[in-house]
């Protein structure tokens, strides 16, 4: 189960830094300064919930509204065309297209949560296609390291944050995030793409030399490790 | 470039009083019903933002990340990249709330206007949880081996971590 594994992943997070900090704590003598800190992190989280709750309801309602209107099948639409190049297979099949595309909608138009749930279900209608169960096709690559990087048109959280903190412009970041998330996803897709394009390359080869046609997974990343 | 930076956040919220005022839709039931959605997602997240908020607080008055950002300052200097956004960079790929309580520390301890700030929020803005999102898409269709797809992820957000100082520099220097 994913939430299980992240959960671990979360408890490992909070162990380490704990551990470190209480080891250089010993140290550098802070012990004292250590202890605050503990009580001032559990008060700080709940100020940080509260000025962020108003933003988060805000939004989410914002983010119904516009996937009631049909923002995401209209914004799909447009960016349907760009499929054909990022993702071959599902273009040819036509399998798992229109999760794909409303995926990318719902990441630019900043409904995470409804992202997600979409990038599975496109990720199912992959797996369908896939000539080789377990293994990740060329367009699974592409979609998980897409949504990696993904282009977010109002990072929410983020100008909340920025303004909890006493920025006086809190929105000043957001053409650079525009700009560096878009060079991003640019790289993301070359990367994803053009490695595996190396990989068929070779894959071929070696079948051309009659050794084997067994698929040369093992230079590749292994499974994520719980 | 600020204006249209300033405009964004205006201009979705008169979209939508337009579409109120102008469509049959009961597009306010859905506001309603999506801003609860968003009380609960935020309620959820206070647990785990207490824990790692308690962490982060830990790290950072134990004087570890100061140490070590010390150490690492001239190499920062030399790629460009403030040393103090370690811990940001270290947390962002594996927890969001994590990289939220970071930032949050960051911002309290150099301001959110600084160069610093500037470069975390860049940073935060323009990058996602990759192993998180790695693990969740590819477990729920089991595949194992993910071939080039953290490779590629991996070097997206080392790309990413430079590029938004550098343009952080082009843009507030």
């Amino acid at each position: 189960m994913p939430s299980c594994s992240v959960i671990k992943m979360l408890g490992k997070t909070f162990s380490i830094l704990c551990i470190t900090s209480f080891i250089a704590a010993l140290l550098s003598g802070n012990m004292q300064a250590l202890g605050n800190a503990v009580i001032d992190g559990a008060a700080r989280a709940v100020t940080l919930t509260l000025s962020l709750l108003g933003i988060m309801c805000l939004w989410c309602g914002v983010m119904r509204v516009l996937k009631a209107a049909n923002f995401i099948t209209k914004l799909s639409k447009l960016i349907a065309p760009l499929l054909k190049i990022l993702f071959p297979t599902a273009y040819r099949t036509g399998n798992g297209l229109d999760e794909i595309s409303a995926n990318i909608s719902a990441n630019i138009l900043g409904i995470g949560n409804a992202a997600t749930p979409f990038a599975i279900k496109a990720m199912e209608a992959l797996e369908r296609d896939n000539p080789e169960p377990g293994r990740a096709t060329d367009d699974m690559i592409t979609l998980a390291v897409l949504n990696t990087a993904s282009i977010n048109l109002l990072p929410t959280t983020l100008l909340a944050l920025r303004r909890s903190a006493d920025s006086s412009e809190p929105a000043i970041i957001l053409v650079p995030v525009w700009i560096c998330s878009a060079a991003c996803t640019l790289l993301a897709v070359t990367l994803a793409r053009s490695l595996s394009i190396r990989r068929k390359s070779k894959i071929k080869h070696s079948t051309n030399d009659a050794l084997t046609n067994r698929p040369t997974g093992k230079t590749g990343v292994k499974g994520i490790t719980q | 470039m600020e204006v249209l930076s300033s405009l964004a956040i205006p201009s979705v919220i008169l979209l939508i009083s337009l579409m109120l005022l102008f469509s049959k839709h009961a597009y306010f039931d859905e506001f309603l019903e999506g801003a609860k959605d968003g009380l609960r997602t935020g309620v959820n997240l206070l647990p785990t933002l207490v824990a790692l908020m308690v962490a982060v607080s830990m790290l950072s008055a134990s004087g570890a990340v100061d140490y070590v950002a010390g150490l690492l300052a001239p190499l920062g200097e030399a790629i460009g990249v403030p040393m103090e956004l370690l811990p940001l960079i270290i947390t962002r790929p594996v927890s969001g709330s994590g990289s939220t309580a970071i930032l949050a520390d960051l911002f309290d301890k150099y301001g959110p206007d600084s160069f610093t700030g500037l470069c975390a929020s860049v940073i935060m803005g323009s990058s996602e949880t990759m192993i998180y999102v790695i693990a969740v898409y590819f477990s729920s269709v089991n595949v194992k081996r993910t071939r080039h797809a953290l490779p590629a992820a991996f070097l997206t957000m080392i790309f990413c971590i430079f590029f938004s100082c550098l343009i952080c520099r082009l843009f507030f220097a």
